[in-house]
């Protein structure tokens, strides 16, 4: 018998029902799984792009976040013997955990201005100034413009913008004398110093001396030796001691007997072997510069004066920056921390420091004794191992900074003409970097003694703005003329020279240096006067000479003429392109 | 197989292939790093370890060794990484909590990836210059997290590795001038050559000499500075506690600043002031009170470099650094770093170790080592330039509190450092 299972309507559903079901219980499980695969998908998105470092690309220089790539800002007279180390470091191949190669690049850049592009964004992530009072500058700096994170620390140490510093090499600040004139001044039987030089420079209008500017060690070590001397102190000099009209006084009369400042020793060093023993008298610089040109030049030397009063020392601090508390710049990165740490061990290492010894600098290891068989020390009086005796005490961030001012306005003054060409050929890019460069070089004038004029030219003198101080309107019309220069017409460069020169002579004004920075980018095909001209109107005046600075802009311009002019003209001929004109007008400034 | 069906197996392998790529990016997003807090066993294991700087040079040396050695812990290797400290200076870096401990109510399982990932350079340990800089940094965090963060007793508590004590150092040439003028050398002498008016001539000296000239290390960046003051505080007063009273009498400040006025240089990027001392000779420093090892390590160099040795007297106030080992007790690091730490603090602590630290000018934390125990030990090479093996009766200094400290710190910016 059959039997029939009794109909169950509730539950029983036909095939095409329960087809359904089946399709639609899997598209539910399908819908879930895919809901949770989105969420998941989604989690791993939103945390891989959480986690991805900030790519937007900076505004200042930029980096891979894996490079092993070093940058290293050295001093202009380190910068050649750094140059040839990280040469050597480079050819070891030395690599990160990562495999990335550790390279060091050095380029040369002034202490004062390493400071400056130190507190922005530089294109550079170690730095290596000629003294560590520039690392005491960067940090007061950074301190002052409270980029730091500051927080409510009770131990008042701030965030430093450097760190890991080590010191690979010294060099004592001397003065460096010829040596009949070391004889003279009484070297080496009886001790001479700052005071020495500083008399005989006021007492012998024929005595040639000179200090760079104080944006190297030196010259600001030569400086701080005038203030002290003019406070009457060797120790404790403070703000007030330093701002004092006496010794402020003073240091007029000194700085009045410089024949000109200018970037550092290796460009005095430079000219001492184009122009000779007649260029100056002595000059102030480290011990090594001494040794090198002795190296060189054995029959004309130098002898380094130790001050009896006291030196400095030039310690070559190598430090990281610490970027990326400013809004546009990349952090460094990890394998660049790696590369400056190799490269520190590097240098400290022996065989670095006996090419330090061998450069002329005094080695950081102690190790390496001065006097050895293979060491410039030895065997010669023209420097000494044992000495400095003494030094000057260096005063606090804040006294230097009050001595840099008021040297501003104690220095020897200037009396510049700005000759500039605006010919056709300047039209575009060129006149506009010109622009900046001369309201940059206008800006930076500083003090109530420097004057300067502009003579604008093309085919003949478009605007002559005669020599003045910068106060606050004089400077906004110089401004003004500077903004509203327009490229056109010939060239006649000559005869603008001629006219800046005939009326800086007109001045008559012996006490201040008078120069003429002449820029060009073509060549001279207007002027009426002829470059012998110039030459015998530069010859008239000796009490009041004038200074002539030529600049070639551009491939253009002509060299020779520009050349003969400078010698002409006692001064320097130098090459500028669109993106370097601001710097060199800028070097141009460190002159006066 | 009806149509249904494949649409069914169709909707199945969809869903699996889904859920497969899900779990496979989900991997992908936890792999390096992941949960680094939690990880049962790594492979290996890396501590970190801030140095001050005095031992510095000894302790990389011993953790180059302890590296090459296939330490473990729980059968995982271990690396340890130094990083050179001033002990002022990881003080700051504490109070303001640079390295990023966790608040009192977080817990690092509750991090994100990221925050873990910037706890793994966390110290696992910090070897101080004193106890009394970990006495402040623990003051710090106890009103911070209201606990320790490093014990003083227990299995993680601080142990000190080596001990050295600050002694006058001068070149001989200037100190046998000093001698004869003052018959001891003190504060005080060292105070009377300072504010003399005539300079080294006056006191008997060449006038090539210039003026006294005295190192103290720079406050702010060097600890040793902090100590010098401490000690002329000591011998001003005659007694070896300093009070915040103490140090505003200004006719002490009077006293300080004339002794601080015959420091040269301040600036110096170093903070290894002995290294200074030895690198720029007699022309920046005549003398001054610094840490023995310091001046042992510098001894050769000075004679190599200057021909003019370095003579040693021992103060009669006497401070002591005693380079505590201390493990850092909170969730930052794992069980299994601490433990790292203390594998590495018993190697400092070894006999060997601790005869290495002799030729470093360190005296050993272990009693049973003697200071002339090997034949390099620098106490036995330079004990004709007056070093002593023993250190004669003298007093110590007792730890400065935080107030005076910071008073000293804040006396010193104001008054020498601007």
């Amino acid at each position: 018998m059959s039997r029939r299972r009794a109909p169950s309507h509730s539950f029983r559903l036909s095939k095409r029902n329960r087809n359904f079901l089946v399709v639609a219980s899997a598209l539910a499980l399908s819908i879930l799984f895919c809901c949770t695969a989105t969420y998941r998908s989604g989690t791993w998105l939103a945390d891989a792009f959480r986690d991805r470092p900030d790519e937007s690309s900076p505004a200042g220089p930029a980096w891979s976040a894996d490079s092993a790539d070093l940058t290293i800002a050295a001093s202009p007279l380190m910068a050649p013997v750094l140059s040839q180390l990280a040469g050597r470091f480079n050819a070891l191949d030395e690599k990160t955990p990562d495999g990335r190669a550790m390279t060091v690049s050095i380029i040369a850049v002034n202490p004062e201005k390493m400071v400056v592009e130190s507190l922005g964004s530089p294109p550079f992530q170690a730095i290596s100034p000629d003294s560590s009072l520039w690392l005491d500058q960067l940090e007061q700096r950074w301190t002052d413009a409270g980029i730091a994170q500051v927080t409510n620390s009770v131990i008042p140490l701030g965030q430093s913008r450097t760190s890991g510093q080590v010191r690979y090499a010294v060099s004592p600040v001397v003065i460096a004398a010829w040596e009949d004139v070391a004889r003279d001044l009484g070297w080496p039987d009886q001790a001479v110093g700052w005071q020495d030089i500083q008399q005989i420079a006021t007492s012998d209008a024929g005595f040639k001396w000179n200090h760079s500017s104080t944006n190297t060690a030196s010259g600001l070590l030569a400086t701080l030796a005038e203030f002290y001397a003019g406070a009457g102190l060797v120790r404790g000099l403070t703000a007030e001691a330093a701002t004092a009209q006496s010794t402020l006084d003073y240091v007029r009369a000194v700085e009045a007997t410089i024949r000109f400042y200018g970037e550092g020793e290796e460009v005095i060093v430079e000219r001492l072997a184009a122009e000779g023993r007649n260029f100056l008298d002595a000059f102030v610089g480290q011990e090594r510069v001494v040794i090198d040109w002795n190296r060189t030049h054995p029959d004309q030397r130098l002898i380094a004066i130790y001050p009896a009063e006291g030196t400095l020392w030039t310690d070559h601090p190598l430090a990281l920056l610490e970027l990326g508390a400013n809004a546009a710049e990349l952090p460094v990165t990890d394998n660049q921390r790696l590369t400056y740490r190799a490269f520190a061990q590097f240098l400290t290492g022996r065989e670095s420091q006996l090419s330090l010894l061998a450069a002329g600098y005094r080695p950081a290891d102690l190790d390496i004794p001065l006097d050895g068989p293979d060491s410039p020390f030895a065997s010669t009086d023209a420097v000494d191992w044992r000495e400095p005796q003494t030094t000057l005490q260096m005063p606090p961030a804040n006294v230097i900074n009050v001595v840099l001012d008021a040297w501003r306005y104690t220095k020897r003054p200037t009396n510049v003409y700005l000759v500039v060409d605006t010919s056709g050929s300047m039209e575009g890019e060129k006149i506009r970097r010109t622009r900046e460069a001369l309201a940059a070089f206008v800006e930076q004038v500083q003090g109530d003694r420097d004057r300067v004029g502009i003579v604008e030219f093309a085919s003949s003198v478009k605007s002559f703005v005669p020599l003045s101080t910068l106060d606050e309107t004089s400077r906004y019309d110089m401004l003004d003329v500077i903004d509203n220069m327009d490229a056109m017409g010939g060239t006649a460069l000559i005869d603008a020279v001629y006219a800046a020169v005939e009326d800086l002579q007109s001045q008559r004004d012996d006490q201040a240096i008078n120069a003429v920075v002449v820029m060009t980018d073509g060549l001279d095909n207007d002027s009426r006067r002829t470059l012998n001209e110039l030459a015998r109107l530069l010859e008239t005046r000796d009490d009041s000479p004038v200074v002539l600075f030529t600049i070639a802009f551009g491939s253009d311009a002509d060299d020779t003429l520009l050349n003969r002019m400078a010698d002409a003209g006692n001064g320097q001929f130098r090459r500028a392109d669109e993106t370097d004109i601001e710097e060199l007008y800028r070097i141009i400034s460190t002159y006066f | 197989m009806s149509r249904t069906r494949w649409i069914f197996l169709g909707i199945i392998v969809f869903a699996v292939v889904i859920v497969a790529a899900s779990i496979l990016l989900s991997r992908q997003s936890n792999e390096p790093g992941g949960a680094a807090l939690t990880v049962e066993r790594p492979d290996a294991l890396t501590i970190r370890v801030l140095t001050a700087l005095p031992v510095e040079p000894w302790v990389r040396s011993a953790a180059d060794a302890f590296n090459a050695g296939d330490y473990t812990v729980d059968g995982v290797p271990i690396e340890v990484e130094i990083s050179a400290v001033d002990g002022l200076t990881a003080l700051g870096r504490w109070d303001r909590n640079d390295y990023g401990a966790l608040p009192a109510d977080v817990r690092p399982e509750d991090l994100t990836e990221a925050e873990r990932a910037a706890l793994a350079d966390f110290p696992t340990a910090w070897i101080p210059d004193s106890r009394y800089l970990v006495e402040l940094a623990n003051a710090s965090y106890k009103e911070r997290l209201g606990r320790d963060v490093f014990l003083t007793d227990g299995e993680y508590r601080a142990r000190p590795i080596a001990i050295s004590l600050f002694a006058w150092g001068l070149y001989e040439s200037r100190a046998s001038v000093l001698e004869d003028k003052f018959g001891a050398i003190n504060w005080s002498s060292i105070h009377d050559a300072a504010t003399a008016r005539g300079g080294w001539p006056e006191l008997g000296g060449e006038p090539s000499w210039g003026f006294f000239k005295l190192v103290v290390p720079n406050p702010s960046k060097n600890v040793g500075g902090l100590a010098a003051m401490i000690a002329m505080a000591g011998e001003y007063y005659d007694r070896t506690n300093i009070s915040v009273e103490d140090i505003a009498d200004p006719q002490f400040q009077a006293w300080l600043r004339e002794l601080m006025g015959a420091v040269t240089d301040f600036s110096s990027a170093s903070a290894y002031t002995a290294e200074d001392f030895a690198l720029f000779g007699y022309s920046v420093g005549d003398g001054g009170q610094l840490l023995e090892s310091d001046l042992l390590q510098n001894m050769q160099g000075i004679r190599t470099r200057w021909e003019d040795p370095l003579r040693i007297y021992y103060p009669d106030y006497v401070t002591w650094f005693d380079f505590p080992f201390s493990v850092w007790v909170g969730p930052e690091t794992t069980a299994l770093q601490k433990n790292a730490a203390l594998e590495f603090q018993r190697f400092l602590l070894s006999d060997d170790q601790q005869k290495a630290a002799l030729a470093f000018g360190l005296r050993p934390a272990n009693p049973n080592i003697a200071v002339d125990a090997v034949e390099n030990s620098l106490f036995a090479q330079w004990q004709d330039q007056g070093v002593q093996t023993v250190v004669p009766r003298t007093t110590a200094m007792r730890s400065p509190d935080r107030d005076v400290l910071l008073t000293l710190l804040r006396w010193f910016e104001l008054n020498v450092a601007q």
